[in-house]
């Protein structure tokens, strides 16, 4: 399993043959234990579901979700009321149940769209409480309607026509391994594709998700669709198993206890999943048989929910560590060799074509009373490199957030290539082919190099393309978690991820921050051959003078707000009005 | 008929905007939202309970040794996260609570057993009546009269002490008060400290007439943070508004009791579209 | 008696942003650090207090090592750091902000005497407050502590020079009060007319190490410095 996690582009069949030897160990589990033991090893594999539920929602896609019981309960809701009005029944005959649980999974994959439709505009602890107030009513309701088969007195027909028996129980057993392995492969490969990506990447940075061109409402409705899809699924599985619900499983508080779990396990990886399953039944039967009241189980998941959260780290990612020591891979972080070498130091500043490709005119930010840019008129030249510097606070960033659509309020006009971008959202803006980088970091930790490089430039680039650019910026290659690189590797990889997205324009934003001077050199050097080798134009925002002298075709200095002075280096920097503004001396001295 | 449902739902309203400024309070000073809130004060409900019916010591001497627990609790938690947590998220500190609820919960259940007990009452019986011919209860009256004066209280302590000031400075950036010298995980216990003695006071009070079963009292929690969402755990004034609402319109409900359904959702489908409003102009400045 | 930084590196990340940084802070006197952004000098000014860790040499404020002190232990040894970016506290007034270090009358009256303006924005919120009214409320602030050493770190930033330059002289009255001021500035010129002692940081190391009126008598020293 652990191996999946690096060599996910090689190895794709690996999930599948992982799950294939997992319904045959179930098989002969099945076969082997007697039927009346297998009631635990069911629950611990719906409880298991629930988990991967929850690994995406709030694992993975970092919004706290505390109604996964509730998704449950909807989904086993559905199963009941079509199996008691025996819906279709003589069309699918034996099938039926699965016809019942796949309907009850995308019914509640819609109330869970729903309930994720706060979460566009709600975070954190507000969205958490949102949840679990919805739980809450939720519950209320349950215990009014009751479950189809409580009130009409009848118990579900099992799937495949398996008998309420033990003989039965076995059946369900091998039922609940496939219905498991299904849902954990279709996970695993969600969390590799782009969806998964997305998710990862909102979590972290939902700004960031944004400028990958990469709408941000969509990553989380997706992520709440999956994750109650799953819930649903896990109800109807439960379901199969009691044959008769009621509302006393689904209560908030157990999805509050849900949570805890998912947070001490990790429970986004699928075989921590599953640990937490394992211990959501085994612990308690532990207790049972040692004459311990079970309620010890839920203090010790209280202990160790304590103990998992202030050290902020999780049992999986403790074992995964643990494993890389004792295999000698150990965490070291990789080394990038940004070296300048002659031939790529021998290219020259690049001249543009003539043609102005971003327009910006009359450009005016206010908050409140404080005018951070007044009246900024620039053009960028297609072909070029423009350096935008100017002492700390004169409004840079906010420039370079009022051209990718962060600050709809401003005044004043902005065009790409003759298209207005001004009332356009973040991701338009960026798939429209205006690209830019952030000062600060906004790389999710938690995707790989190659997986970040394909989410931001949206299927733009090949393969090839890709393993080219990241060799020209002399970053780690793909199969590299972005964790082990440094934060000055990872602003080169968005570079070149941005690059790698085939922009008309690239708005670069301290790119250089975290390289050492030799590097600083080295950038430079392959900066100025980006717009004719990528056919990308460049805005590149710097402190470091040296960096921008030897890169830009012309510079624009920036002060309090306000344009400065704007042309060929040697004329904007012997001007004496910027040795002033950067050194400080005013008239008044 | 209607006025007496609405009058009777004021009672477990008031607890439950009690406990959203409690919340409200917790959230602005200390970062967290409190999910144990309720808990320490079951906890030391129960606690005082035993002492009265066990070892038959006066009601008085029973609440305020449970008051005590409950805020010992409560410092105990707070104590916890200021030392280990004291710059995660806000997230991760309201974990730890969801954490603690669920381990005092459970060790209710060890140390007092399974059976329910009524609490000892403190205060009970009818106070007035409304023309139209609603009752209204001493009880009702005591936890409304309690809730102004928390909110109000908190409100005045804060704006008119030199504590207050602290505690203010302390919620608005706590780097820059620890670099002027205040002790900043001394002023969050005490925070954790107060509120875990109203919330046992809270308990005491309202304890005999609500449901006294471990979960449901703790659960209590959920209803006072819809009304602390009220407020968006900001504001205290509306979660003591927002609390007497869903209470009043819990109550209001209880009278056709063919749109009860209704009525368990009217709250929080309010909440979260006044919540969406309030928030209508913030898109990216709250987002990382 | 004296703030010693002894060969001080500090790291963020995975390397170090400023290494071995040696100076003396003497009570009365300013020292200032200048150089261009990203040079470290904020992250130098942060591990003095606390904020953030040194990773090699250490600290003596007054003999006493406080490398691993905490911060409040920091603040009560007589350091006060007035970080960048005018931390006050938005929801209080300026006069509960004086109050927070203030502990007597004289204190405060002390603090107010810096900036008789703030007299008439006693009772404001500070949110409401200008950049520059803000800069000399945390200024204030930190004098009000009666500190043995201040660390400023880009108190222009921001600020219109008109601004800044209302600033400058209460820099000077503060140390002679006694106190010894480490003065991080972005607006070289200025803050080098005040100070004593001066050291230029360019990409994180100690690029020069003297006397500020050297360094203002030699203008192509520090043109070459940040212009390159």
């Amino acid at each position: 399993m652990l191996r999946v996690r690096v060599a996910s582009q090689e190895k794709w069949w690996l999930p599948l043959a992982i799950g294939g030897i997992a319904i045959v160990v179930g098989i002969i589990i099945a076969v082997v234990i007697p039927a009346d033991s297998l009631f635990r090893p069911t629950t611990i594999l719906v409880a298991s579901i629930s988990l991967m539920g929850l690994g995406v929602v709030t694992g993975t896609a970092g919004m706290i979700a505390l109604c996964q019981l509730s998704f449950a309960a909807v989904g086993a809701w559905i199963v009941e009321w079509f199996s008691v009005n025996d819906i279709w029944g003589n069309i699918f005959g034996n099938f039926s149940f699965v016809v019942y649980m796949l309907i009850a999974g995308i019914g509640t994959a819609a109330i869970g769209v729903v309930v994720g439709l706060p979460a566009l505009r709600l975070r954190g602890v507000n969205l958490a409480v949102i949840t679990l107030g919805i739980a809450a009513a939720f519950d209320l309701t349950l215990q009014k309607t009751s479950f189809p088969a409580l009130v009409a007195g009848e118990h579900v027909a099992r799937p495949f026509g398996l008998g309420p028996d033990f003989g039965g129980d076995k059946g369900i057993f091998i039922f609940a391994v496939v219905v498991t392995v299904l849902v954990a492969i279709g996970i695993t490969y969600l969390q590799y594709s782009r969806w998964g990506s997305s998710w990862k990447s909102v979590a972290f940075s939902e700004r960031g998700t944004a400028s990958a061109g990469t709408s941000v409402q969509f990553a989380k409705l997706t992520a709440f669709a999956v994750s109650a899809f799953v819930g649903g699924i896990a109800g109807g599985l439960f379901d199969s198993q009691i044959t008769q619900a009621n509302f006393s499983s689904f209560s908030p508080l157990q999805s509050l206890g849900m949570y805890v779990l998912s947070a001490v396990v990790g429970s986004h990886l699928i075989d921590m999943a599953l640990l937490g399953g394992i211990l959501f039944v085994v612990i308690p039967w532990i207790l049972q048989l040692f004459k311990v009241p079970l309620e010890w189980s839920t203090v010790i998941f209280g202990v160790l929910g304590i103990q998992a959260l202030t050290t902020g780290s999780n049992l999986g990612t403790d074992i995964r560590n643990g494993l890389r020591r004792r295999r000698g891979r150990a965490l070291v972080p990789t080394e990038v060799g940004l070296a300048s070498s002659d031939a790529i130091a021998a290219v020259e500043i690049p001249r543009g074509t003539g043609k102005v490709l971003l327009d910006i005119k009359g450009l005016t930010v206010e908050f409140g009373a404080v005018k951070a840019l007044t009246n900024v008129t620039l053009a960028v030249e297609e072909g070029t490199i423009l350096g935008l510097i100017g002492p700390n606070g004169a409004g840079k960033s906010t420039l370079i957030d009022a051209l990718t659509g962060f600050l709809p309020a401003h005044g004043g006009t902005v065009t790409l290539n003759g298209v207005p971008l001004d009332k356009l959202a973040p991701n338009r803006i960026a798939r429209g082919g205006l690209r830019r980088t952030y000062q600060q970091d906004r790389v999710p930790p938690t995707l790989s190099v190659g997986a970040y490089m394909r989410f931001v430039s949206r299927g733009q680039a090949k393969p090839s393309e890709i393993d080219e650019i990241l060799a020209f910026f002399a970053c780690p290659p793909v199969r590299t978690p972005l964790s082990l690189v440094d934060v000055g590797t990872r602003r080169l990889i968005e570079v070149a991820a941005s690059i790698a997205a085939k922009p008309q324009v690239l708005l670069l934003d301290e790119p250089a921050a975290g390289l050492s001077h030799d590097e600083h050199v080295a950038f430079g050097d392959r900066l100025r051959q980006v717009p004719s080798r990528y056919g990308v134009t460049i805005l590149l925002i710097e402190h470091d003078l040296d960096l921008v002298r030897s890169v830009s075709t012309s510079i624009t200095v920036l002060n309090f707000g306000e344009v400065l002075a704007s042309g060929s280096q040697e004329s904007v920097l012997s001007n004496p009005e910027v040795l002033k503004a950067y050194m400080g001396e005013t008239e008044l001295l | 008929m209607w006025l007496n449902n609405v009058v009777a739902g004021l009672t477990p309203g008031a607890t439950y905007a009690i406990v959203g400024v409690l919340l409200t309070l917790m959230s602005q000073l200390t970062r967290v939202v409190n999910f144990a809130q309720v808990a320490v004060g079951m906890f030391g409900g129960y606690i005082s309970l035993t002492l009265v019916t066990k070892m038959h010591l006066p009601i008085f001497v029973g609440v305020t040794v449970g008051v005590l627990v409950a805020a010992i609790l409560s410092a105990l938690l707070g104590w916890i996260i200021a030392t280990w947590l004291s710059e995660a998220s806000t997230s991760a500190r309201s974990a730890v609570t969801v954490a603690a609820l669920l381990f005092l919960i459970s060790l209710a259940f060890i140390l007092f057993g399974y059976r329910n007990q009524p609490f000892p009452t403190i205060v009970a019986g009818p106070l007035f009546k409304l023309p139209g011919g609603a009752v209204v209860s001493k009880v009702t009256v005591v936890v409304i009269v309690l809730a102004i004066v928390i909110t109000v209280g908190s409100w005045a302590f804060l704006k008119f002490t030199a504590f207050g000031v602290k505690l203010r400075a302390v919620s608005d950036r706590q780097m820059a008060a620890e670099l002027l010298g205040l002790n900043v995980k001394m002023l969050n216990v005490s925070v954790w400290f107060v509120t875990g003695a109203i919330a046992g006071i809270t308990v005491a009070l309202v304890g005999p007439s609500a449901s006294n079963d471990y979960v449901t009292l703790s659960s209590v929690v959920i209803p006072g943070a819809a009304a602390a969402l009220v407020g968006a755990f900001r504001r205290m004034d509306l979660a003591l508004i927002g609390g007497l609402a869903i209470g009043a319109i819990q109550g209001l409900f209880a009278g056709f009791p063919n749109l009860l359904i209704i009525r368990d959702w009217v709250p929080i489908i309010f909440i979260i579209l006044f919540l969406l409003w309030n928030q209508r102009k913030e898109v990216w400045d709250v987002a990382r | 008696m004296s703030l010693k930084l002894n060969d001080v590196t500090v790291s963020r990340g995975v390397g170090p942003v400023i290494s071995n940084v040696t100076l003396e802070v003497t009570p009365g006197e300013v020292t200032t650090l200048v150089g261009p952004n990203g040079a470290g000098k904020t992250s130098l000014l942060e591990s003095l207090s606390g904020v953030i860790g040194i990773s090699g040499g250490s600290i003596e404020l007054d003999g006493v090592d406080i490398s691993k002190m905490s911060r409040r232990r920091r603040s009560h040894a007589g350091l006060a750091h007035v970080q960048q970016g005018r931390m006050i506290f938005p929801s209080l007034t300026v006069k509960e902000n004086l109050q927070l270090t203030a502990r007597t009358k004289a204190d405060m009256d002390g603090a107010l005497a810096l900036f008789p303006e703030l007299e008439k924005r006693l009772d404001s919120t500070t949110v409401l407050l200008s950049g520059g009214e803000q800069q000399m409320v945390v200024l204030a602030r930190a004098f009000a502590s009666k500190p043995k050493y201040i660390l400023l770190d880009e108190m222009s930033l921001g600020l219109a020079p008109v601004v800044f330059l209302r600033l400058i002289p209460v820099i000077e009255q503060i140390a002679k009060t006694g106190v010894g001021v480490l003065l991080v500035e972005q607006f070289a010129h200025l803050a080098l007319k005040i100070a004593s002692d001066a050291l230029v940081i360019t990409s994180g190391h100690v690029s020069y190490h003297g006397a500020a009126d050297a360094l203002l008598k030699d203008p192509e020293l520090l043109k070459k410095a940040y212009l390159g």
